[in-house]
């Protein structure tokens, strides 16, 4: 629904913030790539490490944002319509990784694998318990279920009750009528959610840093590959990754406008 | 309903993909080794798993001052390579390393340069430089970085840490953070290691310090009394610790002499290190300038080094 725009001093501020939100971003992303250069560009663009660490990247984050859909649709689901004890307090305590920082959330999960039974678990197996990629698959579930949940939540608080309603006096069951009715209805939300849990997941490295290390090529996902290469001084590396991210974030984005996954949360 | 069916599916193989991963029944190490060493490292890595094709080395790269914390909850680990001595000294105290021999654990040494940004705009020459007027000084934070505490050794020795201090605009988390920043010139001068200095050969100066200012650091390696392939471990250490190990530490520009006669406080006594010193500038200048021929007389050891670094205009490997 636009707003036909007609003068004024207010329609005009706002048009121009976001020109200069726009602006910035820009200078961001052209300052880098004029840092790197065509010649280097081109470089490093080429490697195979470069194009390694994006697929890395992004199983990962499919992966884990899965799992958060297999727990975070019920859940979300389950807060927004049922009525049980301690229902805000619950609600709060599922919101908790949103709010902590993922460095927390990384020291915890640090602190729970290391003790009875996984110390057990894991001098059972010889293994070593969230030091590979494992671990990573770990952190970023941990940290997008809930956001994920909470997401999924305000999908369905989209959707009139009244539906379910309907077709519970029609026959349906509880069951029947969650997938037939209320998750055709609620896709759009869904998959605009989903869209973000992804970006979360592929975006976390604090967490990492705190539980997991990392090993070259098995568990240094981009972002935490441009930490470790500002380490190293490759200033080459961490620019080309920056705007491999970035142009990541573009397309996930712009596939989810595509896909027509509209909701209010977007 | 479909978007949940594919999605059901997608899990359902992608776990098993997973767990067929997880018992590959290979052994494979838990390297406890700070972030700075990880460009010979890696190195060492793959020569090292290519001789050993049923060990794998994993890393746990992390800065230095991480690792106690990890290793007394988790009591887990094979190897520990942190920074510094001190850090090492720290598992020694709580127990968790106990035949470690200072005369021989040590793979190589870190040795302290000036670096200042490229064209040296201040015209910093020697230590004491440092404590001239409107020079933007960049330190260490002694509390989280061991170079921090060598900056304090250092102007302390020189006589002039008070000026120094006034000097300084920045206090670094981790050494490099004043790399970056020399490099992008927000400060004059810096002290750091070589090891550091040689990663930035195109955008800074390299400046050697005198035998009296300049400290020889130790890094140790050590295995961990709960590593649960202390063969592996012991396997890999002696690798690291033979000649082929230190030659590829060598190669980024580590010092690696057996014997570096230092005093009390770990600053140098005579001229040992003086090649790799000669080298080091002789490298920063070859990344520089394509003029200059890069072979074993001008740069030495450090010519895989300045190669990589002449293939791009911002480094990366």
């Amino acid at each position: 629904m636009a707003l036909k725009s007609r003068g004024g001093w207010w329609p005009c501020i706002c048009v121009g913030t976001v020109g200069i939100i726009l602006i910035v971003y820009l200078l961001l992303v052209t300052s880098n790539w004029i840092y790197l250069g065509w010649h280097d560009t081109l470089y490093f663009f080429s490697r195979s490490r470069m194009w390694e660490r994006f697929w890395l990247t992004v199983w990962t984050a499919t992966v884990s944002t899965s799992f958060s859909l297999l727990i975070g649709i019920p859940a979300g689901y389950a807060l927004s319509r049922f009525r049980f004890p301690c229902r805000y307090l619950v609600a709060s305590i599922i919101d908790l990784p949103i709010v902590v920082s993922p460095a927390v959330i990384g020291a915890f999960l640090f602190g729970i694998t290391t003790r009875f039974p996984f110390d057990w678990i894991s001098e059972y197996y010889g293994v070593y318990i969230g030091r590979n990629v494992y671990g990573v698959l770990l952190v970023q579930f941990t940290v997008t279920a809930a956001f994920c949940a909470r997401l999924m939540k305000a999908s369905f608080d989209m959707i009139p009750v009244r539906f379910e309603s309907v077709s519970h006096s029609l026959g349906a069951s509880p069951f029947r009528t969650f997938f037939k009715v209320v998750l055709p209805m609620a896709k759009n939300g869904i998959i605009a959610s989903m869209i973000v849990v992804w970006a979360r997941a592929a975006a976390e490295w604090e967490g990492l840093m705190l539980f997991v290390g990392a090993t070259e090529g098995k568990t240094d996902i981009m972002p935490f590959a441009i930490y470790l290469d500002w380490n190293g001084g490759m200033m080459g590396w961490v620019t080309s990754m920056s705007i491999v991210c970035m142009l990541m974030a573009i397309s996930a984005i712009s596939a989810m406008k595509i896909i027509g996954g509209r909701s209010n949360v977007w | 309903m479909k978007i949940l069916k594919k999605l059901v599916v997608f899990l359902v193989v992608s776990s098993i993909f997973l767990v067929t991963q997880a018992y590959g029944g290979e052994k494979s190490i838990l390297f406890h080794a700070g972030l700075g060493q990880r460009g010979a490292l890696n190195e060492i890595k793959t020569i090292f798993e290519k001789k050993n094709p049923d060990i794998k080395v994993n890393f746990s790269y992390k800065g230095s001052g991480y690792f106690i914390a990890d290793i007394s909850r988790s009591k887990q680990g094979d190897l520990y390579m942190p920074g510094e001595e001190f850090y090492l000294m720290q598992a020694v105290e709580r127990g968790f390393l106990t035949d470690y021999n200072p005369k021989t654990d040590i793979p190589a040494y870190f040795v302290t340069v000036i670096i200042t940004p490229k064209g040296n705009p201040k015209n910093i020459t020697r230590i004491e430089d440092f404590a001239k007027p409107g020079v933007r000084v960049g330190l260490g934070n002694p509390k989280s970085c061991a170079i921090g505490i060598w900056d304090e050794k250092t102007f302390k020795k020189a006589g002039i840490w008070d000026k120094v201090k006034e000097n300084t605009v920045m206090s670094a988390k981790c050494i490099p953070e004043l790399g970056n920043a020399t490099q992008h010139r927000a400060i004059d001068a810096t002290i750091v290691w070589a090891t550091t200095a040689v990663l930035y050969l195109r955008d800074v100066e390299i400046i050697p310090i005198e035998q009296k200012y300049r400290g020889i650091i130790k890094l140790p390696v050590g295995v961990l009394n709960f590593a649960r392939y202390k063969e592996e471990a012991h396997k890999l250490m002696d690798f690291i610790l033979s000649n082929e190990g230190r030659t590829i530490f060598h190669k980024h520009a580590y010092a690696i002499n057996p014997v570096i006669p230092v005093d009390k406080q770990g600053f140098c006594l005579d001229g040992t290190t003086d090649n790799d010193m000669e080298y080091l500038v002789n490298a920063a200048e070859a990344v520089k300038d394509d003029s200059f021929p890069v072979n074993k007389e001008t740069v030495g050891h450090l010519v895989g080094e300045v190669l990589r670094q002449k293939k791009t205009i911002r480094a990366g490997d």
